[in-house]
């Protein structure tokens, strides 16, 4: 029972309604490999998220008095907005540094960019206690200034928007709505200059949020530069995942991406590469710097000393040579090893930072239930289907229709 | 000797003003200016070991009354049922019993990591937390250095518990439930000025029975809550390596440069934009 | 402060974020007007016609000859030449009267071409030798074509060139072509300063405008003795001085 796929063609003149009907219907293969496994997991986490609901939080989670934040915060949040980075970097290198080169990728990297913090700030709306007061920081009941997390709260919404007014120019060539695709495109470059603004200030401010708790992380992670180290490594950990979710989507989608595009693949992926190797570097050398200023050599020769140099230099300066001599050999497959290991880097360093490293030394050493796992997952694999969904309607990765082309 | 009506009068109108007067001295406001931080200093030394505290707190705040013998050894913990505990510890000296609650710091970190604002350091100086604007982020919990406020994780609709000094008591001029009913007056309920000169007077009178420390006076920037100890505070399993200084101070950095990029990162940009934008203008293609 | 009474460190925090929606919100208009100014100069010059370097196309990557000809190699190694912008400017709308033909071989200095405007003409050199390889066809079709897009649709001639580099090594190129171009019109006001009273004649009155300024498209309106002195002065080869 399977359908041939079928790309979707841009609508022209078609009455809307009709249209939008038209476009629910499933494009492709209903009995894939992917939609196998995640449609039970999917099923699975909404039956959890119901008990959550119902039960409250402890129900479902292995989250102490000691340790609050687990699962959900360090990965899904902290470390899934690290990985959107690449939107930001990529926005300010096509629209601002004017680099040509890369501009056949930033839609589906803003695309990402927009799914992953639309379902990360989902996702903690089920670790809120009482998310029916997550209004209350918005309208001004109070507008908590104080508070770095009110900061970090109010640029993912005006973030959220910036990158729907970068996107929605695509979403204006699928409807056809070809004077509202005019209006928007102007407004890209303001959207962009306070998406980058923003982002800086909420990759730093994640990190930031961990600034009070002293005493409470492990010495090797804490430090007042907290904030730069995050920064600086959503550079280069949103460049990889959109080397390693480039790779994919070209094999996954390949029908729609032009003949231009696949050949210019290799030259984006280099470019990127070295860009990576830079920004790792910086970064390697930013950590030493700290750990010599906090004077925290005693520290090395202990179990949490070995897993920091194991982080520092299996997964942080190891990628970053890995990542240079695929640029200068021009080594495509080498380069996307690379970009995997800094992404498990990246994860090692959030989740040390906010799960692992936070309150090391509790009685009870806090260890993710297998449920916060698969509602994880779930979060995960419906962001996927929606990224599916619109790659295989909207000028995403195939080519704008031709009027679009004109109003540039 | 007889009274008359006109004294007995008189006499009642005196003492009910200089009760009103005495009241208003001792726990409200006088004026916005003048409010200074109240708090409760507790001598380790006087403390023995009664519980009673406890059940006084958990009657005065619609909680189930605790049971001391029914608890996990070594260390009782405060909870979301148990807003304070008293714990006993085998010391140098011998049996020491120490109470634990909120610290109610100068400058808490759980005021200054709340969102809403509903964690709040009232100007008379208990640290509250207020239901309807909480949202259940838990931020105050990662940023409390004393790891005070207490979840309820299997509520669909749940609290912070912790310590609020009894403010709704304060407020009609009581003391704290704990530091009203402590037969040993081990809870000295006062303006943090007050306890600062009451602590420092009873090290200088009994140099032997006190350990030369006032803990609450530095850290976390100083708190409303002190205690003196016959023995070093480790010892009693008391937080003793943290930061002497304000906890929110240390956000403040991050804090105050997000004004400053949100100016210069919108106008760098734009410039760079601009530069890079006429390079390419001047341009022409040829295939 | 002093550890006895309420203090707020964050208190200007709600103030600060308030000036920084009113910075953002200025932003926008400040940086447009910023930028108006300098289109509006251009604009006002093209509208009433004033010719200054600002109105000229001078495309960066293209050789400039002192000849008012240009010279631009692709990538094939086939290179295009045409008419400069600020020669057009000055003439107004021509047409083509003579083009060699492709196959034949063409040296620098040569005449390539004659543009002429009712009757009055101007011989145009080739800034470059070799052997010509192509016309441009649009020239008939559209005789705007060269006036409108003198450096694009608007080429004259596909000419391989014999010696690229050694011909045009003294040509002008980027910022230098658009220096020269200034000096060319300043070189071209001193010129009709001293040949429009040679020959008296009325359309002296209507040439300059707003204390000196250049009007554009000027030359049609002045004699065939003028334009023949402007051949000399500037386009002819060997005798042009800059």
């Amino acid at each position: 029972m399977s359908k041939e796929l079928t790309i979707s063609q841009d609508n022209d003149g078609k009455p809307l309604m009709k249209f939008l009907i038209g476009e629910l219907k499933p494009k492709g293969k209903i009995l894939t490999p992917f939609n196998i496994i995640s449609v039970p997991i999917i099923l699975l986490g909404i039956v959890l998220i119901i008990i959550r609901f119902w039960k409250g939080i402890g129900a479902i989670t292995n989250l102490t008095q000691d340790v609050p934040w687990g699962l959900w915060i360090g990965f899904d949040v902290v470390t899934g907005v690290a990985f959107a980075g690449g939107a930001y970097v990529l926005t300010f290198m096509v629209y601002i540094l004017n680099m040509k080169k890369y501009h056949s990728i930033v839609r589906v990297t803003v695309l990402n960019g927009f799914l992953a913090y639309v379902f990360y700030a989902g996702a903690l709306l089920l670790d809120l206690g009482r998310p029916w007061n997550v209004i209350n920081p918005i309208i001004g009941n109070n507008f908590g200034v104080n508070s770095v997390l009110f900061l970090v709260a109010w640029h993912f919404l005006l973030y959220m928007i910036a990158q729907l007014i970068e996107f929605s120019p695509a979403v204006a060539e699928w409807l056809g709505a070809r004077r509202i695709h005019k209006i928007l495109s102007g407004m890209t470059i303001g959207a962009v200059i306070f998406g980058i603004t923003l982002s800086t200030l909420h990759q730093s401010g994640l990190g930031a949020l961990y600034l009070m708790a002293k005493e409470k992380i492990h010495p090797l992670w804490y430090s007042e530069f907290i904030p730069i180290m995050f920064f600086v490594s959503s550079i280069f950990a949103g460049l990889s995942m959109v080397i390693f979710e480039g790779s994919i989507s070209h094999k996954v989608f390949f029908k729609q991406i032009s003949d231009k595009d696949h050949h210019a693949q290799n030259g984006i992926i280099l470019g990127l590469s070295k860009i990576c190797a830079g920004a790792m570097f910086a970064y390697f050398f930013l950590q030493l710097l700290v750990f010599i200023h906090e004077r925290h050599w005693d520290l090395i020769n202990t179990p949490m000393g070995y897993w920091y140099l194991l982080e520092m230099l299996g997964f942080v300066f190891l990628p970053m040579l890995l990542f240079f001599y695929s640029y200068r050999t021009n080594n495509i497959k080498l380069a996307r090893i690379a970009s995997v290991m800094t992404i498990l880097g990246i994860i090692l360093n959030r989740l040390n930072v906010t799960v692992i490293g936070f309150r090391w030394d509790a009685a009870v050493h806090y260890i993710p239930s297998w449920m916060e796992v698969v509602v994880t997952l779930t979060v995960i694999f419906t962001e996927l289907w929606i990224f599916r969904w619109v790659i295989n309607r909207m000028p995403v990765l195939r080519d704008s229709p031709s009027w679009a082309k004109k109003q540039e | 000797m007889s009274i008359n009506r006109r004294g007995f009068f008189r006499v009642l109108g005196v003492t009910g003003a200089a009760l009103t007067i005495g009241r208003d001295l001792k726990a409200a406001p006088k004026g916005n200016d003048e409010i200074e931080f109240r708090g409760v200093l507790y001598d380790s030394a006087r403390c023995k070991g009664c519980h009673g505290c406890e059940y006084d707190c958990a009657d005065a705040n619609g909680l189930p009354p605790p049971d001391p013998a029914k608890d996990l050894p070594p260390v009782r913990k405060t909870s979301e049922t148990k807003r304070t505990v008293v714990n006993e510890y085998n010391t140098s000296k011998g049996k020491v019993f120490i109470k634990m609650q909120c610290m109610h710091c100068n400058e808490p970190a759980c005021a200054a990591a709340c969102l809403t604002q509903a964690m709040h350091k009232t100007k008379a100086g208990p640290v509250i937390w207020r239901g309807e604007k909480c949202m259940g982020c838990r931020y105050c919990m990662v940023s409390c250095p004393f790891d005070i406020p207490k979840f309820e994780y299997h509520s669909p609709n749940p609290k912070i518990q912790k310590c609020d000094m009894c403010y709704n008591r304060l407020k009609t001029g009581e003391m704290p439930a704990c530091a009203a009913n402590c037969p040993n007056e081990a809870l000295f309920y006062g303006t943090r000025r007050q306890l600062l000169s009451e602590a420092r007077k009873r090290i200088v009178e009994n140099p032997k029975l006190y350990v030369d420390y006032l803990y609450g006076e530095h850290e976390a920037g100083g708190t409303c809550w002190m205690y003196l100890s016959p023995v070093p505070f480790k010892e009693l399993g008391m937080k003793t390596n943290l930061h002497k200084g304000s906890y929110p101070a240390l956000t403040k950095g991050f804090l105050y440069s997000v004004p400053s990029i949100f100016v210069l990162f919108p106008a760098l940009l734009l410039g760079i934009q601009q530069a890079t934008k006429k390079e390419n203008q001047n341009e022409e293609d040829e295939v | 402060m002093d550890g006895f009474s309420y203090y707020n460190i964050f208190e200007t925090k709600g103030m600060e974020y308030l000036i920084i929606i009113a910075f953002l919100a200025l932003l926008i208009p400040f940086s447009i007007m910023l930028n108006r100014k300098v289109k509006i100069k251009h604009q006002l010059q093209k509208a009433f016609g004033i010719l200054t370097t600002s109105v000229l196309k001078i495309p960066q990557g293209v050789f400039h000859s002192n000849s008012h000809t240009w010279a631009h190699l692709a990538k094939s190694g086939i290179a295009k030449v045409g008419v400069d912008d600020l020669l057009l400017h000055i003439t107004g709308e021509v047409s083509v009267t003579f083009l060699k033909k492709s196959g034949e071989k063409i040296a620098k200095g040569e005449i390539m071409s004659v543009i002429a405007h009712e009757g009055k003409a101007l011989e145009i050199y080739s800034p470059v030798s070799g052997n010509i390889t192509g016309t441009n066809p649009a020239l008939n079709e559209q005789p705007g074509l060269m006036n409108e897009d003198p450096y694009g649709s608007g080429w004259l001639y596909k000419i391989k060139p014999a010696d690229w580099k050694a011909e045009t090594s003294s040509y002008y190129l980027a910022e230098a072509a658009t220096d020269w171009s200034q000096m060319e019109l300043l070189r071209f006001k001193d010129f009709l300063a001293t040949t429009m009273p040679k020959y008296a004649t009325e359309a002296s009155g209507v040439t300059f405008q707003d204390g000196g300024e250049l009007r554009d498209n000027l030359l049609p309106d002045l004699p065939p003795e003028i334009w023949k002195d402007f051949q000399k002065a500037f386009l002819t080869p060997g005798e042009a001085v800059s």
